[in-house]
C-alpha cells in the first residue's frame, strides 16, 4: 500500500511555498518542522504524504525499535532488551509517522507490551510513535484538533529531544528528535502559542486563483485517479531527480557558510517583527542555509534570507505594544469587511439607520432621544441609587436591527473540574469521561467500559501468582476479578446559555454593533469548543427564549444578526427565564455544568413584583447563584465614560459571576503565554 | 437487511436530483459521496436503503474483513487475524474470491469510536496473551458505501476519525497497544435535517456532492407516493416483483456507464468553464473543481455519451458547489444555491 498509491510530489501544481518548506525540512532537520495552515482541499495532506518519496536515506541499527543511529548505541543498548543487536547497521529512508487524532497516550509515548508481558511474565516495553519518529517526521493531520494531553506530551519530547516513559510501571527514556509537520484549517480553532512556536516554519496555503493552474490541477488529478500506476511512473524520473538534489543539498549543508553581516540582517528582521525569544533567528539561519544548499551554493545570499524569513516570522510576528489584536482570521472577518473600527462606529450606526432592514424605520430622533434620556439619567441621578426611568418609555418603542460588529478571539473560560463522569466531546472544560478518549488518570475496579488498565490489572493479579501457578498457558494468570479499568479525563463541551440585553439603552451609539460582535465571537468560540447553546433575549416588557438548547450554533448566529433592539430592560424576567431553562437542562442532564453568559448594561427597569426593579434583580441574582453547578459570566456593556452606573458590577457580585467588560473578553496572546489558563 | 424486502429504488417518486446524485456515485466512486439535506419524510433514508437493490458488483477475497480485492497487496494480511486466509495469501496460494454487491454500511449516530475504527479485546488479550482485533465499520465500508443518517448529530470525535479516512482513504489506529492501518476508501452518504444544526465545514467538504430534497408539491405525485406506499406495505414481495424490470434496466444502465466512464473526455474549454465557475463563486481549495469535472464526466457517461457538454457542466455545478462556496462556520448553505443559479444565467 505504502508508496504505491501516493500522489507524486513533483506532480503537485503550484503551492510553491508549501513545496519549498517541505524540501527545506527534508534537507535540514534543524529547521524544526512545518505548520501548514489553509483552507480545505489545497493539497496540504497530499504534499506531506508525497514527501515520503523524497526523503533521504539514513543509517540505523537493524531491528532497533527506537531507530537509533549507530553512534547512538552504546550505553543505551545495554538496558534495552528489545532487539538482539545482531543485525548490524542498515540504511533506510527517513520515515513519516502519522499521529492520528484519536491516538491514545500509551501509543504515543510507549507503554507495556501486554502480549509479551503476559506470555513471558517479563515487563517488556512497547515503543510508541515518538520512538518510531526519532530522526524522522511526525505528521499530525488537523493538528489543531489534537487533544491537549497529547500536545503536552509532544511538546515535552520536542523540547528535550528525548522521550521519557514513566507509566504503567515502566521507566525508560530514549532519544526522540523528530521534525514536526502539522496541517490545520484555522476555521476549526487555533493552536496553543507554545505549540505554535515549536513549528519552525508556517505556510499559508490558498487555492490557486490562476485559471490555467486550476485546469491543470483537475487534469492531473483525473489522470491519477484513473491510472495511478501509469501516472506515478511518468513522474518517477522527476521525483528521483528531486530526491537526488535533496541528498546533494544535505551533503553540502555542513559546508554552507553564512556571514556575520547576514546574521545581523537576520536579527534585524526578527527584532523588526517583535518576535519573542531567539528561536526565530536560529531557524531563519538554518532555513537560509538549507535553501542555499538546495540552490547548489556554498554561501548564503541575502535573497535566501529574505525568501525564508516570512515563512519563519509569519506565526511569530507580534505588533508593537500595546498588546496586539489577536491573529486575524480572514474567513471570519470577511463578512464584516465593511465594519469600521470603533472610532467610526457612529458613522456605522448612521449607515445602519439609513438602510434599516425589514423593520419599521427607526428614526434617528427616537434613538437620540433615548440616548439623551440615558445621559440625562446619568447626569442627574446618583449612580448608586439606580432610579428607574420614570419617563414613559412606551413598551412598543421602535426597534432597530444593528449589524454584527467585528469578531475577535475569546479568552478561555471553562467550568471547574470535578469527579463526575460524563459522556461527550468538545474542548471546553476538563472532566472525567466515560468514553475511550482522553488521558488515563487512574484505575478503578468498577467495570463497564472494557477499557482495561493493564498496569493496575497486573498489580492486582501479582499477589496471587504463586497460588495460581500452572493454570492456563500464559506466564501470568489473570482472573476476571483482577481486571481494572481506566479512568480518563479530557475536555468536553459545555452548555452555554446566552442572556442578551436588547433594550433601547443598548442601541445607543452603536454599542449594540460592538456587543453583537462580542456575542458572535463567543458563538464562534462555542463552535470551536463544540458547546451546546441556548439564547434568551430581553427587551420591552419580557424575556423570550429565542433559541432552545441546541448544538446548532448557526441558528444562534442567525438569530443574533436579526435581533432587534429597543424598549425597556426586563432583566429580572430574563433571570427568571434563565432559571427555567437551566432547571430543565439540569433535570435532563444532571451532570452538565452550564455556563450562563449574561450580556447587559445592568439597568434593570421592569419589575415583576412590587419591589424596585434593581432590588428585585439583585435578590433574583442571589437566588440563582445558589445552584452550584451553574457558572455565571457577566459581560458589562456599559460605556467607558466618566459617569457610570456600575450596576452590572453589583449584579455580578450577587450572581457570584466572573465580570468582564466587552473589551476584556479579547484574548491577549501574550498574557496567555505567561500564565496558562485558570 | 437482506431477509426483508426493501422498497425498490426505482419506485421512489420524484426526488430526481437525489436519485441522480446516488447514481453518479455508483458509477464513479471517486466522487466521494453525497450529502442529502432535507426535511423529515422526504424519502432520504428510504432511498439510501433501497440502493441495495441496484448496487454494482465487485470482486473480493472471500470473508476478508478488509474487503480486499484478490490483486491487492499483502501488507495488511501479515497482521490479519484471519488465520487460514493469511497463510494462503502469504504463501502465494490461490484464495477464493467472490463476486458480490458492494455493501452499504450504516454508521449509527450513537456509534462509539471503537466500533468505527476497530478495537482489540484487551481483556481477552491479557488473559490469553493473544491479540484479537475486531475491524470496525471503516474496514467493512472499504470499497463500499458508508451511510450516516443524521450526519450532523454525529459525535465530534467520530467526525474527526471520518475526516481522516475520507480524505486519504486510509484509516490509522494507534490505540492501547494496537497499531495498524488499513485502506478505507468509501462513498460517504449522509442525510441530515438542517434544522438540527449544520455540519462542520471540514466534514462538509468531504462530501463530493450535495442535494437538497423537499416534499413534492405536485398533487398527483403525492397521490402516487401514497398509493405505492400502501401497495408496498400490503405485500412487499408482489410490489417488488412489479418493479423488477425497471430495476434491472437501471442496473444495466449504471453498469454500462461504469464501463464507459474511462472513455469520456472533456474539452479544455469546458475545463476553463469549470475553473471560472469555481473562481467566481469562491470555492475553498481545489476539491470543488475536481469533483465538478468528475461529476460532469459521470453525467455524460450516464447519458451514454463520450463527450462532456455544457449542460453536464451546469448540472454538475448544481450538485458539486452549493456546500463548498466560501463560508465561515456560521453561514447558511441555502443562499449559495441561489447564487449558482444566477451565475448560470
Amino acid at each position: 500500500m505504502s508508496g504505491k498509491t501516493l500522489y507524486p510530489f513533483s506532480a503537485i501544481i503550484g503551492q510553491e511555498e508549501l513545496k519549498l518548506s517541505l524540501i527545506l525540512i527534508a534537507i535540514n532537520p534543524g529547521v524544526g518542522g512545518v505548520l501548514i495552515r489553509g483552507e480545505k482541499g489545497t493539497a496540504k495532506s497530499t504534499a506531506v504524504r508525497a514527501l515520503v518519496a523524497l526523503l533521504p536515506v539514513i543509517e540505523t541499527l537493524a531491528g532497533c525499535l527506537f531507530s537509533l543511529a549507530p553512534e547512538e548505541a552504546g550505553e543505551r543498548c545495554k538496558d534495552c532488551r528489545l532487539c538482539d543487536r545482531k543485525g548490524g547497521v542498515v540504511s533506510r529512508q527517513v520515515r513519516v509517522i502519522t499521529l492520528p487524532l484519536n491516538a491514545t497516550e500509551d501509543r504515543v509515548i510507549g507503554g507495556v507490551d501486554f502480549e509479551k508481558t503476559t506470555q513471558h511474565g517479563k515487563r517488556t516495553v512497547q515503543p510508541g510513535l515518538l520512538a518510531q519518529a526519532h530522526r524522522g517526521i511526525l505528521y499530525v493531520d488537523e493538528v489543531n484538533l489534537l487533544d491537549d494531553h497529547l500536545v503536552d506530551v509532544i511538546l515535552a519530547a520536542a523540547a528535550a529531544g528525548k522521550n521519557r516513559i514513566e507509566r504503567e510501571g515502566v521507566s525508560f527514556s530514549h532519544p526522540s528528535r523528530f521534525i514536526l509537520v502539522g496541517t490545520m484549517n484555522p476555521e476549526e480553532g487555533d493552536l496553543r502559542p507554545q505549540f505554535l512556536d515549536r513549528f519552525g516554519i508556517c505556510v499559508e496555503v490558498k487555492a490557486e486563483t490562476d485559471r490555467e493552474m486550476r485546469v491543470a490541477t483537475m487534469e492531473q488529478r483525473e489522470l491519477f485517479d484513473t491510472e495511478p500506476s501509469l501516472f506515478i511512473e511518468r513522474y518517477a524520473e522527476v521525483t528521483a531527480m528531486l530526491a537526488q538534489k535533496i541528498v546533494g543539498a544535505r551533503n553540502r549543508l555542513p559546508r554552507v557558510f553564512i556571514s556575520g553581516r547576514q546574521r545581523a540582517l537576520i536579527s534585524e528582521l526578527c527584532t523588526g517583527a517583535m518576535v519573542a525569544g531567539h528561536r526565530a533567528d536560529l531557524i531563519i539561519e538554518q532555513a537560509a542555509r538549507a535553501l542555499a544548499a538546495f540552490s547548489e551554493r556554498l554561501e548564503v545570499e541575502d535573497a535566501d534570507i529574505l525568501r525564508v524569513a516570512p515563512l519563519v516570522l509569519r506565526h511569530r510576528r507580534r505588533e508593537q505594544a500595546p498588546p496586539p489584536p489577536p491573529p486575524k482570521e480572514k474567513e471570519h472577518d470577511h463578512r464584516h469587511d465593511e465594519d469600521p473600527p470603533e472610532e467610526e462606529q457612529e458613522e456605522e450606526e448612521q449607515q445602519n439607520q439609513e438602510n434599516p432592514e425589514e423593520q419599521q424605520p427607526p428614526p434617528d430622533s427616537s434613538l437620540d432621544q433615548e440616548d439623551g434620556e440615558d445621559d440625562a439619567d446619568g447626569n442627574g441621578g446618583n449612580p448608586d441609587e439606580s432610579r428607574e426611568p420614570t419617563e414613559p418609555v412606551s413598551p412598543n418603542a421602535l426597534e432597530a436591527v444593528f449589524e454584527v460588529g467585528s469578531t475577535f478571539k475569546i479568552k478561555p473560560f471553562s467550568a471547574p473540574k470535578d469527579r463526575v463522569f460524563r459522556r461527550g466531546s468538545g474542548r471546553r472544560s476538563r472532566s472525567r469521561v466515560s468514553g475511550l478518549q482522553g488521558r488515563y488518570v487512574k484505575s478503578t475496579m468498577a467495570r463497564g467500559t472494557k477499557d482495561v488498565a493493564l498496569d493496575a490489572t497486573l498489580r492486582a493479579a501479582a499477589p496471587h501468582q504463586r497460588s495460581r501457578q500452572g493454570q492456563g498457558s500464559c506466564a501470568i494468570a489473570i482472573r476476571p476479578e483482577d481486571i481494572r479499568e481506566k479512568v480518563r479525563e479530557r475536555r468536553i463541551g459545555n452548555f452555554l446559555l446566552f442572556v442578551v440585553d436588547a433594550s433601547g439603552s443598548m442601541g445607543a451609539r452603536g454599542r449594540m454593533t460592538a456587543t453583537k460582535g462580542a456575542i458572535m465571537s463567543l458563538l464562534l468560540d462555542a463552535y470551536q469548543k463544540r458547546d451546546k447553546v441556548a439564547m434568551i433575549s430581553f427587551n420591552k416588557t419580557e424575556a423570550r427564549l429565542n433559541l432552545p438548547p441546541t448544538s446548532s450554533i448557526d441558528m444562534a448566529a442567525r438569530l443574533l444578526a436579526e435581533m432587534p433592539v429597543g424598549g425597556r430592560t426586563p432583566l429580572n424576567h430574563a433571570l427568571v427565564k434563565a432559571d427555567e431553562v437551566l432547571r430543565g437542562q439540569l433535570v435532563r442532564d444532571p451532570t452538565s455544568r452550564p455556563i450562563v453568559v449574561i450580556i447587559t448594561d445592568g439597568r434593570s427597569n421592569v419589575a415583576l413584583g412590587v419591589a424596585k426593579p434593581m432590588d428585585e434583580c439583585l435578590e433574583l441574582a442571589r437566588r440563582l447563584a445558589r445552584e452550584e453547578r451553574i457558572r455565571f459570566i457577566l459581560v458589562d456593556t456599559e460605556e467607558q465614560s466618566l459617569i457610570r452606573f456600575g450596576l452590572a458590577v453589583k449584579i455580578a457580585e450577587a450572581l457570584n459571576a466572573r465580570y468582564f467588560q466587552t473589551a476584556d473578553l479579547k484574548a491577549d496572546t501574550l498574557i496567555d503565554i505567561m500564565k496558562a489558563e485558570v | 437487511m437482506s431477509c426483508q424486502t426493501i422498497y425498490p429504488f426505482v419506485a421512489i417518486v420524484g426526488q430526481e436530483q437525489m436519485k441522480l446524485s446516488l447514481y453518479l456515485n455508483l458509477i464513479n466512486p471517486t466522487l466521494s459521496g453525497v450529502l442529502i439535506r432535507g426535511e423529515k419524510g422526504t424519502a432520504k433514508s428510504t432511498a439510501v436503503r433501497a440502493l441495495a437493490d441496484i448496487l454494482p458488483k465487485i470482486e473480493v477475497v472471500k470473508d476478508c474483513p478488509f474487503q480486499l480485492a484478490p490483486g491487492d497487496g499483502l501488507n495488511l494480511c501479515r497482521d490479519c487475524f484471519h488465520v487460514n486466509c493469511r497463510e494462503r495469501r502469504i504463501t502465494g496460494q490461490q484464495v477464493e474470491a467472490v463476486c458480490r454487491h458492494i455493501k452499504v454500511v450504516e454508521l449509527p449516530v450513537g456509534a462509539t469510536e471503537d466500533r468505527v475504527v476497530g478495537t482489540m479485546d484487551l481483556e481477552h488479550a491479557i488473559r490469553k496473551g493473544e491479540k484479537r482485533i475486531e475491524p470496525g465499520l471503516l474496514a467493512s465500508a472499504h470499497r463500499g458505501i458508508l451511510y450516516v443518517d443524521e450526519v450532523n448529530l454525529l459525535d465530534d470525535h467520530v467526525v474527526d476519525v471520518l475526516l481522516d479516512a475520507a480524505a486519504m482513504g486510509v484509516s490509522t489506529i494507534e490505540r492501547e497497544g494496537i497499531s495498524f492501518s488499513h485502506p478505507s476508501r468509501f462513498v460517504l452518504v449522509g442525510t441530515m435535517n438542517p434544522e438540527e444544526g449544520e455540519l462542520r465545514p471540514q466534514l462538509l467538504d468531504r462530501f463530493g456532492l450535495s442535494v437538497r430534497v423537499e416534499g413534492i408539491a405536485d398533487r398527483d405525485s403525492r397521490v402516487t407516493v401514497m398509493e405505492r406506499r400502501v401497495a408496498f406495505d400490503e405485500s412487499p414481495e408482489t410490489f417488488a416483483s412489479l418493479w423488477k424490470d425497471p430495476s434491472r434496466e437501471l442496473v444495466d444502465r449504471i453498469e454500462a456507464a461504469r464501463r464507459l466512464y474511462p472513455e469520456v473526455t472533456i474539452s479544455r474549454e469546458e475545463l476553463y468553464t469549470i475553473a471560472d465557475f469555481c473562481l467566481n463563486v469562491g470555492v475553498d481549495g481545489h476539491r470543488g473543481d475536481i469533483i465538478m469535472m468528475k461529476a460532469a464526466k459521470t453525467l455524460a457517461a450516464f447519458d451514454d455519451r463520450r463527450q462532456v457538454r455544457r449542460s453536464d457542466v451546469e448540472e454538475a455545478a448544481e450538485l458539486a458547489l452549493p456546500h463548498r462556496m466560501r463560508r465561515q462556520p456560521l453561514m447558511e448553505i441555502g443562499d449559495n444555491v441561489k447564487k449558482i443559479k444566477e451565475m448560470q444565467r
